[in-house]
């Protein structure tokens, strides 16, 4: 297996139904066991290639491809998707009300199984305990209805135990960070380090505004998203880079071109 | 003698067809007279009228259909699938279980017994208790479009069950009913009588059922609910009928001074389900809570018309139907608050929602007012929508297919309802009817 977990090759995409393009030919590849950051000022176009790699419906992709392990996804449905692998934890998740955690993490789990097979309750229950007491979340947490009335916090914690449980080759974390304070930054930090120690070819995009995070989750790799475009990657330091200058100096580059 | 369908099909039915030959209590044989010659007396309600626009009553066979005649209780053994459903629904006081109307199986927990419950097949009642009896069926006088099918319903009284809970006593769990229909073709009814003096305490989950049936069959049922003054009593009807029955259901409630009744409809099964459910608030103080959830898919239709009757001043009805459709299913809402002129201070809540996840699927919502008295709080509303795209993506993004996701959906919608069903142990079992239903 010699191809990357994720490659994207001149994406293009644009809401659909609509004209501007808002992802202008995105080149990226994320090696098994490598750790992105994708960083980049608001409305850049981060979240919209997050979501087109989900597989979001309202995005059309007009140009370019996406392959997952080597196998093209734009064809694929976001359920299909998740169960090859990818997982989205979203900027602004869904509430749904009614529906509790714990009932939608099984169904998702059930939703993995092949024809046939029984799903192991007690198993799932221990699973999800444990996952929970990694990232220091009240037990009574599961049976909460899903992000209803959670604090931003909450929210992306949820977001975080969701992949525990669902155990995704490639984790896509859209600003995982923001808005939690740095108790629960750690917290979410350390999750993220124990998946990928647990799993050594775990992929990783953390998609991020401030390098805070990066002190805690250490990049294989940093790229800079401007008007739709990477419009720069390097190591680590480029963050630091990003941390004290701004973006201007990239501004100043890619108006340039 | 046995059970049985009456020698001729409705059509060729006379009093005496129908009676079977049985000697019966003079209560019921009065009644049922009385309601056969109203019966024979009044013309099909049309869809020309309000009540039966959404649905067509002309195009049922009622005629080809055998009715099945009034038979005495017997005492059979439980069935399996009885025995399975009660092993999985918590504690209870007592089971009876209905073979087209008739008793077959009745039991009451010793203990419950003693403390003066009374659980018995309304033969028996009308044996023991024919005023009790009487005074309900007579409160129970549904409106003109309803008549008809009432008085079929009563021209067949004979089946049903009879629970009367004496002043003070509160029953420790639920009595569990089951109304089984196993014979296609046939016309049958069963009445629900459930009676709280002052100060009891009563639930009782009805759950009808039968397998998928290959020929028109119609079960008609009805409920009286009674609560006298500071009564609480907790009704579930769980309709989970097969494909080929068509059911009418007509449920009164009459709630006394600082009573409370519940009534929760779950309809899952049947070609067509209708239930027409009256509450009475008869006495100062009281409070009618009234609940339903419906799901159908293929080309199944439901129907509920509700009558929240405010008689008497200060009480409080809350009103609240959810229904979600897929396929080419259909539903209609038809409700309507009345607040008669003394009935200040009435605190009255009606809402229907409905979620369509199909392009096929219909569903129409009717909530209405009707409002003489000046000093009110009342409001009504309802919504037909379908399920919004970013909860959608949400659960697909985690590998639920689109079924899936969408039949969690209707998961949570219907979890507001489920979740102000009083009574824990018939909370798992309408949960697990719908799941099964549903099939997450
Ligand atoms: N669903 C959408 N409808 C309309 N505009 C959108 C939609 N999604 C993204 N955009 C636009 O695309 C641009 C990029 O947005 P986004 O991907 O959210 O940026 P980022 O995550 O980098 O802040 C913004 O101008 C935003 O308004
Ligand atoms: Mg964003």
């Amino acid at each position: 297996m010699s191809e990357p977990l994720l490659s994207i090759r001149g994406l293009r995409a644009k809401v659909e139904g609509e004209d501007g393009e808002i992802l202008r030919g995105v080149d990226l590849d994320l090696e098994r066991g490598e750790v992105h950051a994708l960083m980049g000022p608001n409305g850049s176009g981060k979240s919209t290639l997050a979501k087109v790699i989900a597989g979001h419906p309202a995005y059309e992709v007009t140009a370019g491809e996406i392959l997952f392990e080597g196998e093209d996804v734009l064809e694929l449905e976001p359920d299909e998707r998740s169960r090859a692998g990818i997982f989205l934890a979203f900027q602004y998740p869904a509430e749904v009300p009614g529906v509790s955690i714990a009932n939608f993490l099984r169904t998702a789990v059930n939703s993995r199984l092949g024809e046939g097979e029984e799903m192991d309750v007690f198993g799932f229950q221990r699973t999800l305990t444990e996952k929970m007491e990694m990232l220091k979340m009240d037990p009574g947490f599961a049976a909460r209805y899903l992000n209803d009335g959670f604090s931003g916090g909450e929210k992306k914690r949820n977001e975080i135990l969701q992949m525990a449980v669902l155990r995704p080759a490639l984790g896509v974390l859209d600003e995982t960070d923001s808005g939690l304070d740095i108790d629960a930054l750690k917290i979410v930090a350390s999750g993220v380090n124990r998946l990928s120690e647990a799993d050594e070819a775990l992929g990783v995009l953390l998609i991020t505004h401030y390098k805070r995070i990066l002190n805690y989750i250490r990049p294989d790799r940093v790229h800079v998203m401007m008007a739709g475009r990477i419009a720069e990657s390097g190591g680590a330091s480029l963050a630091d880079k990003l941390e004290a200058e701004g973006y201007d100096w990239l501004h100043r580059a890619v108006a340039a071109v | 003698m046995t059970a049985g369908p009456a020698e001729s099909t409705l059509a060729a039915a006379d009093f005496d067809t129908l009676s079977g030959g049985l000697t019966e209590p003079e209560a019921i044989a009065v009644a049922r007279a009385a309601a056969w010659a109203r019966f024979t007396s009044l013309p099909w309600p049309t869809k020309k009228s309000e009540e039966w626009r959404y649905t067509d009553l002309t195009k049922i066979g009622f005629e080809a259909l055998t009715p099945v005649v009034p038979a005495p209780a017997t005492a059979e053994a439980l069935s399996a699938d009885v025995r399975e459903v009660l092993g999985r629904s918590g504690e209870r006081a007592g089971v009876v279980v209905l073979r087209e109307g008739r008793v077959a199986h009745l039991e009451l927990e010793p203990e419950v017994a003693r403390s003066g419950v009374v659980l018995s097949s309304i033969r028996d009642a009308a044996d023991r208790h024919p005023e009790v009896l009487r005074r309900a069926l007579l409160e129970a006088q549904p409106g003109p479009a309803e008549e008809k099918l009432w008085a079929l319903h009563l021209a067949l009284l004979g089946g049903g069950y009879f629970l009367y809970v004496p002043r003070g006593v509160e029953m420790p769990a639920p009595i569990h009913a089951f109304h089984v229909v196993e014979r296609a073709g046939t016309l049958s009814s069963a009445h629900s009588f459930v009676y709280g003096e002052s100060g009891a305490r009563a639930a009782v989950i009805d759950e009808f059922f039968s397998d998928d049936l290959d020929a028109e069959t119609v079960s008609l049922h009805g409920a009286t609910i009674t609560g006298e003054g500071g009564a609480g009593i907790d009704y579930v009807a769980l309709q989970r009928f097969g494909r080929g029955v068509k059911r009418f259901s007509t449920q009164h409630v009459v709630a006394g001074r600082d009573s409370r009744v519940v009534t929760f409809n779950v309809a899952l099964g049947g070609d067509l389900s209708r239930a027409d459910v009256t509450s009475r608030l008869d006495g100062p103080g009281s409070d009618s809570e009234m609940l339903a959830l419906w799901f159908g898919d293929s080309d199944q239709h439901f129907d509920h018309h509700t009558l929240q009757h405010h008689a008497a001043p200060h009480a409080h009805s809350d009103l609240l139907f959810k229904g979600a459709l897929t396929d080419a299913g259909s539903s209609v809402f038809r409700g309507l608050i009345r607040v008669d002129k003394g009935a200040q201070l009435t605190d009255a809540y009606q809402t229907n929602r409905n979620l369509l996840l199909s392009e096929r699927s219909h569903a129409s919502a009717l909530p209405n007012l009707e409002i003489e008295a000046d000093d009110v709080r009342c409001s009504h509303g309802a919504t037909i929508g379908q399920v919004e795209d970013g909860q959608l993506f949400y659960l697909m993004s985690r590998g639920l297919t689109r079924r899936q996701a969408e039949r969690l959906l209707v998961f949570g919608f219907f979890d507001e309802v489920l979740g102000r069903l009083p009574m824990e142990g018939v909370r798992a079992r309408v949960r697990e009817a719908i799941e099964e239903k549903i099939g997450l």
